[in-house]
């Protein structure tokens, strides 16, 4: 499984259909994305990071760089977004974090 | 040394930078508590981050503001968490040095610490990845925080971002 992560529209689905050579239609189907809106209120996340890293391409927007929120809802669902964040990015055989387009591999290698 | 070690909220900063002080071969260990255990979740989060060090030989130093009166023992390894809560307590808490000279108290609290141990690694949260809609005092809190950050990054021998539990450097690389 590819980790892809980065903040909001800094490219991850523009880099991911570059590295399959798939059109955006393709890539709905060969990637999950998004994967930081499962994490709210999930009772279990290493399950779902079980589930995940069976994906070939996993994609999750980076949302702990802010000003931690005031509602405790919504400091929690952050948090477990970054958690499962962190449990996926050990799963997964690359990472790989896009910065304004670029892309880093932060872990293994490009295929 | 002085590593500076900044990420969002649950980037894996914490276990990062405990890793670091944990290859240090810099004795004894301290943890350098600043965060004031308000609340439930506050508790928890204290909970959370003692079990993460038990058995890791830390001795535990709390001090939520004012650390230009700070000892620790010559040629230690400190972990100081986090920078994010220090200015919170040093801008807002009633004994803190308040909006006008935090900034100051704080950097020269670090180069206090600094000055007597061998490693230092500083803990930080990332605040301003989240958009600008913010106004009045978090607006404050978080030019303050990133006028450290970007002051002490000037200083500091190493500087790395934590991203899902992975170190980026940007100055520096990690300490051998």
């Amino acid at each position: 499984m590819i980790f892809i992560t980065g903040p909001l529209y800094s490219g991850k689905r523009t880099f991911a259909q570059k590295l399959l050579g798939c059109t955006p239609e393709e890539l709905n189907r060969r990637a999950v994305q998004d994967v930081q809106d499962l994490a709210r209120d999930c009772p279990n996340l290493e399950k779902l990071t079980e589930e995940l890293s069976c994906r070939e391409i996993v994609i999750a927007v980076e949302t702990g760089g802010g000003v931690v929120p005031v509602d405790p809802a919504e400091r929690a669902a952050r948090e477990a977004a970054g958690r499962l964040a962190c449990l996926l990015a050990e799963r997964a055989e690359t990472v790989v974090r896009v910065f304004c387009g670029l892309p880093t591999v932060l872990k293994g290698e490009l295929p | 040394m002085i590593t500076l070690v900044i990420g969002g909220a649950a980037s894996g900063k914490s276990e990062y930078a405990e890793r670091l002080i944990m290859k240090s071969a810099a004795r004894p260990r301290i943890y350098l508590a600043t965060m004031e255990p308000f609340g439930a979740e506050g508790r928890r989060r204290i909970e959370k981050h003692r079990a993460m060090r038990a058995a890791k030989d830390f001795q535990t130093l709390e001090r939520y503001t004012g650390l230009i009166n700070a000892e620790v023992p010559a040629g230690s390894a400190v972990l100081l968490e986090c920078l994010g809560n220090l200015c919170a307590n040093e801008r807002y808490a009633p004994n803190g040095a308040g909006p006008d000279r935090a900034a100051d108290a704080i950097r020269n609290g670090i180069f206090h610490l600094a000055a007597q141990c061998r490693d230092l690694v500083i803990v930080s949260n990332e605040v301003c990845s989240g958009g600008r809609d913010y106004a009045g005092d978090t607006l404050e809190y978080m030019q303050l925080l990133a006028f450290l950050h970007r002051r002490l990054a000037v200083q500091a021998d190493n500087v790395c971002e934590v991203v899902c539990g992975l170190p980026v450097y940007h100055k520096g690389g990690e300490p051998q």
